[in-house]
């Protein structure tokens, strides 16, 4: 039996499991529409990437309205494609 | 099956055609609309801003969003004739379950002169800094082309 370095003990039985702990889901506190340009900005990273559900912390439901909404606004010119606005 | 439903419309107009009058343009948005059977619920202005990348070598652009009545039948229409357009840009033709009530205000007081030009400086940007002058100094130890051979 090999323990690959970890003394052996693993995570079996640890709180935080395979993936990590359970956080609570974030609701979004305004509108997922793309005309609410300043919310949605503030899920871009410094590069113009849309943050993933483990930074937003939204459901899968409410990650997939972001992304609509923020790529609806690039289409527009709203929104950079990438880099800072 | 044929089918009425509310819908969104955003455009992205030309600042150059909408400085040459902002009523006869918006009229003739509608009257793309209108003339696939389309009843105008509001149309009005949404915006003028600077664009976050240039769109047929434009930085600036005036939103029009409209909501209509229309069959779904006639959308793909729509969407084509505004995909056709010189004046629209960019279009984006949603369904929406409602109309929001701002819609239906009355358009503010939209003076196409005071469209800043293209030239214009964005408010509120940072001068641009001056690069400096990157000056080659001699790194004690380097070798250089001339002495580095053997």
């Amino acid at each position: 039996m090999s323990s690959f370095g970890n003394g052996g003990g693993g995570r079996r039985g640890s709180k935080f499991g395979r993936f990590g702990q359970k956080r609570p889901l974030v609701l979004p506190a305004e509108p997922l529409d793309y005309k609410n340009v300043a919310y949605l900005g503030k899920f871009l990273t410094p590069n113009g990437k849309i943050q993933s559900r483990k930074r937003t912390g939204f459901s899968g439901q409410n990650q997939r309205q972001l992304a609509l909404a923020i790529k609806r606004a690039r289409f527009l010119g709203l929104m950079q494609f990438v880099g800072r606005a | 099956m044929e089918r009425v439903r509310t819908y969104e419309c955003m455009c992205l107009l030309d600042n150059r055609e909408v400085r040459k009058g902002w009523d006869p343009l918006k009229s003739a948005v509608t009257g793309m609309f209108t003339k696939h059977g389309a009843e105008m619920l509001s149309s009005k202005r949404w915006d003028e801003r600077r664009l976050l990348y240039s769109i047929r070598g434009q930085q600036r652009g005036t939103y029009l969003l409209s909501y209509f009545k229309a069959n779904t039948q006639q959308i793909a229409g729509i969407r084509r004739d505004l995909q056709f357009s010189d004046v629209v840009m960019r279009s984006l033709v949603l369904a929406c379950e409602d109309v929001p009530a701002a819609a239906y205000e009355p358009e503010a007081a939209f003076d196409v002169n005071t469209i800043p030009s293209e030239e214009a400086p964005v408010a509120g940007a940072a001068p641009v800094a001056q690069e400096p002058e990157i000056t080659s100094t001699p790194i004690p130890g380097e070798r250089t082309e001339e002495g580095g051979g053997a």
